[in-house]
C-alpha cells in the first residue's frame, strides 16, 4: 500500500530549473505516467521520488510519511531503466532471485524460492527458470525484469522509458505485454515516456509535463479530448493536430466560424457557442485532429473551404494528405486507396462539432461541443 | 539533370582485416542485387540494420568498392569513376556543415570548389533555398539552426549542383517526431519539382511509403521485394516482408487447416480461432497442414453477437486517441486488431472475431515464401 505525494518540489541544476514547484499525488495501486519531451524533467521526478536526487524544496511523502531524509535504499522502491540488463551468465531464476541475495535485502534460500516462484508464475515465465536470458523471447525477457522488480514487494515500482529503445513493432508487442501484466502488479507504479500512445494505452493517469512544469494531470481521454492547451493537444496524436484561428460571427442568434480568409460560414454547435459568449472570448483559435476534417473534390456546400493538395503520404492503412489552404497546411487522415496528385484542386472542411476550442491569447483550452459526455460526465 | 540508374547483379563482401588468423570469407553484405529505376523515380531501400542498404548506397555513391557487378548511371558503366565524377548529390544523417560558415556559404561551397562563378552560385542558392525553405536562414551559422533545418541545408547542398542523382542516406532518424512529419512532406514536395532521381535509405517503414515511386526490400544482403509501396503493403511476397511492412505489424499466426462437415477452415494454434478457408485456397490446402497465415489487424473485426466468427477473451484493450487496439493472447504472440469504433472493453471481456477471409496471406512454415492462391 503505497500513496505518493510531491508537493511543491523544486530542483535546480546550476542556474538550469529542472523541476519548478511541482505537485502531484499518486494513488495507491495507480499507474501514473509522466509524459513530456526530452529534457522535460520527468527522469529527475523519479529519481527525486527514489531519493537519488534531493530536491532543492518540497517534499515527497510515502503513505502519509515525509521521506526526504529518508535513505534510497529503506524506501522500498524498485526502479526498471530503459534497458532491462539481465544478468546474461545468470538463469532466469537466478536473475529474478538476484535482489534478494544482495547484501541489504538478504533473504534465505526458501523465502527466495518461495517468491521467486510466486512471481515467476504471476509474470508466466515458471515453465522458462532454468533457461538463460539468450534463450527467451523478448516478450519473456522483459517479464523476467518486471518480476525481478517485484519479488522485493516494493512499496513503489519506477519505471523509466523501459520501452523506449525498441523498434516501433517491437514496441507495439511490448506495449501490449506491459498492459497485460498491469493488473498483476498490484503496486504503485510511476511510468516515464515521451511516447504518446504508451502514454494514453497504460496511464491510469497522465501527467504531461514540458519544462519542469505539469500542463495537466487526467486520464487519457482527457488529455486526448480536453487538452489543457494548444501545447498539449500538439503532443498527443499523430499526424499533429491542426489548429488555426476563427473568426466568430453572429447571423440570427446562430454562431458562425469564418477561417483561413475563405468565404465559409460554418456552424458553432449550440452549446460551444453559448460557453464562447459567456466568457465573452473573441479571440480564439480551434483545434482539429486527422479524421475531425473531411475532404472533397467539389465544393459540396458553403461549409467547404478551397485548397490545394500539398502533399500525399501514404503509410499502409491510411494516407495522410496535406492540404494548403491560404497558406496554412492541414493534415487529414484519408483512405488508403486515394489518388491525388499534389498541387491539385481540393475542397476541405472542418467537422465543427469535433473542434476543440483555445483561448489564442493565451492558448489555453476553453470548450468543445458534448465536453461533459465526452467524458462521460454526469 | 536526370538519369537512370541500373545496378546490375552487385555483390559486395567486406575482406576480413588484416592480421586476422580465421581466413574465412565474410558472407556478402550485398549479395546479387539488381535494380532498376527509371529516369526521375524516388526509390526508396529499406531493410534492418545490417541488410546492406547502406553499403548498396555507398557503392552507388563511389565510396565502397563493389566486389562485383555493375552500377550504369545513365549509360555509363561507374565501376571506376571517381565519386566527384559520377554527378551525385549526397545527403547523409549526419550534416557535417562546416560550423564558421553561413548556411549560404555552405550550400554555395561545392560549387565554389568546382570555380563557379559568384553570380551563378547566388542565382542557384536562390533557385534552391526557397524549396527547402530555408531563404531567411541563408546568412546564419549552423550552429544557430535545429536539426530540421540543419538536414534541410545539408539537401540544399547535396542538389544545388545538379545531380544526376540525389542519394539520402537516413535523412530524418536524428530529428523528433514532430520534424520527422514536416520534412518529409517537404521531401515529398522537393522530389515532385525537381524531380530527380533519388535514392533513400531508411529503416522506417512509414517514411518509405510515404515518399517513394517504389520500394526495395533487403534483408541479409538480398532483395526481397521491389514495387509500389501498395504492392509490397497489399501484396507482400514472403513472411518477412509481410512482418516488416504495416504498423501495428500484420498478424502473422501459425493455424492448421482442417476440414469439417465439407469445409476447411484454418484453426489458429494455441487459441480456439476459426477462419473458414476463401475459396481461392482450397485447392491448395489439405486437412491437418499446417501454414503460416497473415492477416493485417485493420482486417481482424469484432462482430455482433449472431454473425458468423469464434468468441475469444480481450487480453489487453488500449485507447489510443483514434484508434483502439485490441489483443487477444495467442501462446507467445497476440492476435491484434485495430478499429476506430468508439466502444470501450477491458481486459477478459468476451467478443466475437471475424477475420476478413479475403484479405489473409499465406505463407509456407518453411520457407516463408507466400503461398499463391490458385
Amino acid at each position: 500500500m503505497a500513496k505518493i505525494e510531491l508537493c511543491n518540489i523544486t530542483k535546480k541544476f546550476g542556474s538550469i530549473t529542472a523541476l519548478d514547484n511541482i505537485s502531484f499525488e499518486v494513488n495507491d495501486k495507480e499507474f501514473f505516467v509522466l509524459f513530456g519531451p526530452a529534457g522535460a524533467g520527468k527522469t529527475t521526478i523519479l529519481k527525486v521520488i527514489a531519493g537519488i536526487e534531493f530536491p532543492d524544496k518540497g517534499e515527497v511523502r510515502i503513505s502519509d510519511k515525509n521521506v526526504n531524509h529518508t535513505e534510497p535504499a529503506k524506501r522500498n522502491i524498485s526502479m526498471v531503466f530503459e534497458n532491462y540488463a539481465l544478468y546474461p551468465h545468470l538463469t532466469i531464476y537466478d536473475n529474478i532471485a538476484s535482489p534478494m541475495r544482495s547484501p541489504l535485502y538478504k533473504k534465505d534460500e526458501d523465502t527466495v524460492k518461495k517468491e521467486v516462484l510466486r512471481v515467476a508464475s504471476m509474470m508466466k515465465i515458471d515453465h522458462l527458470l532454468d533457461r538463460l536470458p539468450s534463450q527467451v523471447s523478448n516478450g519473456q525477457r522483459q517479464r523476467t525484469a518486471l518480476g525481478r522488480c517485484l519479488v522485493r514487494e516494493p512499496n513503489v515500482f519506477l519505471m523509466d522509458e523501459p520501452i523506449a529503445h525498441l523498434d516501433a513493432k517491437l514496441r507495439h508487442f511490448m506495449r501490449a505485454e506491459l498492459k497485460e501484466m498491469q493488473s498483476e502488479f498490484d503496486t504503485t507504479t510511476i511510468y516515464v515516456t515521451h511516447d504518446y500512445m504508451e502514454a494514453l494505452s497504460l496511464g491510469d493517469r497522465i501527467a504531461i509535463i514540458d519544462q519542469g512544469k505539469i500542463l495537466q494531470i487526467g486520464t487519457g481521454d482527457e488529455v486526448y479530448l480536453t487538452p489543457a492547451s494548444e501545447f498539449v493537444a500538439k503532443f498527443i496524436g499523430e499526424p499533429e493536430i491542426n489548429i488555426f484561428h476563427i473568426d466568430l460571427v453572429k447571423k440570427e442568434n446562430q454562431m458562425f466560424a469564418q477561417m483561413l480568409g475563405q468565404e465559409v460560414n460554418c456552424k458553432i454547435e449550440e452549446d460551444v457557442a453559448k460557453v464562447l459568449e459567456a466568457g465573452s472570448y473573441q479571440n480564439v483559435n480551434i483545434g482539429l485532429r486527422g479524421n475531425d476534417l473531411t475532404f472533397s473534390f467539389r465544393k459540396e456546400n458553403e461549409e467547404y473551404m478551397n485548397g490545394k493538395i500539398y502533399s500525399v503520404e501514404p503509410i499502409g492503412n491510411k494516407t495522410i494528405l496535406v492540404i494548403d489552404v491560404n497558406g496554412q497546411l492541414l493534415r487529414l487522415i484519408a483512405p488508403n486507396d486515394l489518388k491525388a496528385n499534389i498541387d491539385d484542386e481540393i475542397f476541405v472542411r472542418a467537422k465543427m462539432e469535433k473542434a476543440m476550442f483555445f483561448n489564442a491569447d493565451d492558448h489555453e483550452y476553453i470548450y468543445r461541443h458534448n465536453q461533459n459526455e465526452l467524458l462521460g460526465v454526469k | 539533370m536526370m538519369a537512370k540508374l541500373l545496378l546490375k547483379n552487385l555483390y559486395k563482401r567486406y575482406e576480413n582485416k588484416k592480421g586476422k588468423k580465421d581466413k574465412t570469407l565474410n558472407p556478402f553484405a550485398v549479395n546479387n542485387l539488381t535494380l532498376e529505376c527509371e529516369d526521375g523515380e524516388f526509390i526508396g531501400i529499406l531493410g534492418p540494420s545490417g541488410c546492406g542498404k547502406t553499403t548498396t548506397l555507398r557503392m552507388i555513391a563511389g565510396l565502397e568498392d563493389i566486389t562485383a557487378g555493375e552500377i550504369i548511371i545513365g549509360d555509363t558503366v561507374v565501376n571506376k569513376v571517381q565519386p566527384h565524377d559520377r554527378g551525385i548529390g549526397l545527403a547523409f544523417e549526419d550534416y557535417a556543415l562546416y560550423p564558421p560558415l553561413t548556411v549560404y556559404e555552405n550550400i554555395a561551397f561545392n560549387l565554389r570548389a568546382r570555380k563557379v562563378k559568384d553570380a551563378i552560385i547566388k542565382e542557384e542558392i536562390n533557385r534552391i533555398a526557397p524549396l527547402l525553405k530555408v531563404d531567411d536562414l541563408l546568412h546564419m551559422k549552423p550552429g544557430k539552426l535545429s536539426g530540421g533545418q540543419k538536414q534541410r541545408v545539408n539537401i540544399a547542398r547535396a542538389i544545388v549542383r545538379k545531380p544526376q542523382l540525389l542519394l539520402l542516406d537516413e535523412p530524418m532518424s536524428h530529428l523528433d517526431g514532430k520534424m520527422r512529419q514536416i520534412l518529409r512532406t517537404e521531401i515529398k514536395r522537393l522530389h515532385n519539382e525537381i524531380k530527380c532521381t533519388t535514392i533513400i535509405v531508411t529503416h522506417d517503414q512509414m517514411e518509405a511509403m510515404s515518399l517513394v515511386d517504389k520500394l526495395a526490400i533487403m534483408k541479409d544482403g538480398e532483395l526481397q521485394q521491389f514495387g509500389t509501396p501498395f504492392e509490397v503493403y497489399d501484396n507482400p511476397v514472403n513472411e518477412f516482408v509481410a512482418g516488416f511492412i504495416g504498423e501495428p505489424p500484420m498478424n502473422i499466426l501459425t493455424v492448421e487447416v482442417q476440414k469439417r462437415e465439407d469445409s476447411f477452415f484454418f484453426k489458429i494454434q494455441d487459441a480456439d480461432i476459426l477462419i473458414p478457408v476463401p475459396d481461392r485456397y482450397c485447392s491448395v490446402v489439405s486437412d491437418g497442414m499446417l501454414v503460416r497465415l497473415g492477416v493485417r489487424p485493420s482486417d481482424v473485426l469484432i462482430v455482433g453477437e449472431d454473425s458468423k466468427g469464434s468468441n475469444a477473451a480481450i487480453s489487453v484493450f488500449e485507447n489510443l486517441g483514434e484508434e483502439k487496439k485490441i489483443s487477444f493472447r495467442v501462446g507467445e504472440g497476440f492476435l491484434t486488431l485495430i478499429t476506430s469504433d468508439d466502444k470501450r472493453y477491458k481486459q477478459g471481456d468476451i467478443v466475437k472475431l471475424e477475420v476478413k477471409a479475403e484479405k489473409t496471406h499465406l505463407f509456407d512454415v518453411n520457407t516463408g515464401d507466400k503461398i499463391i492462391a490458385i
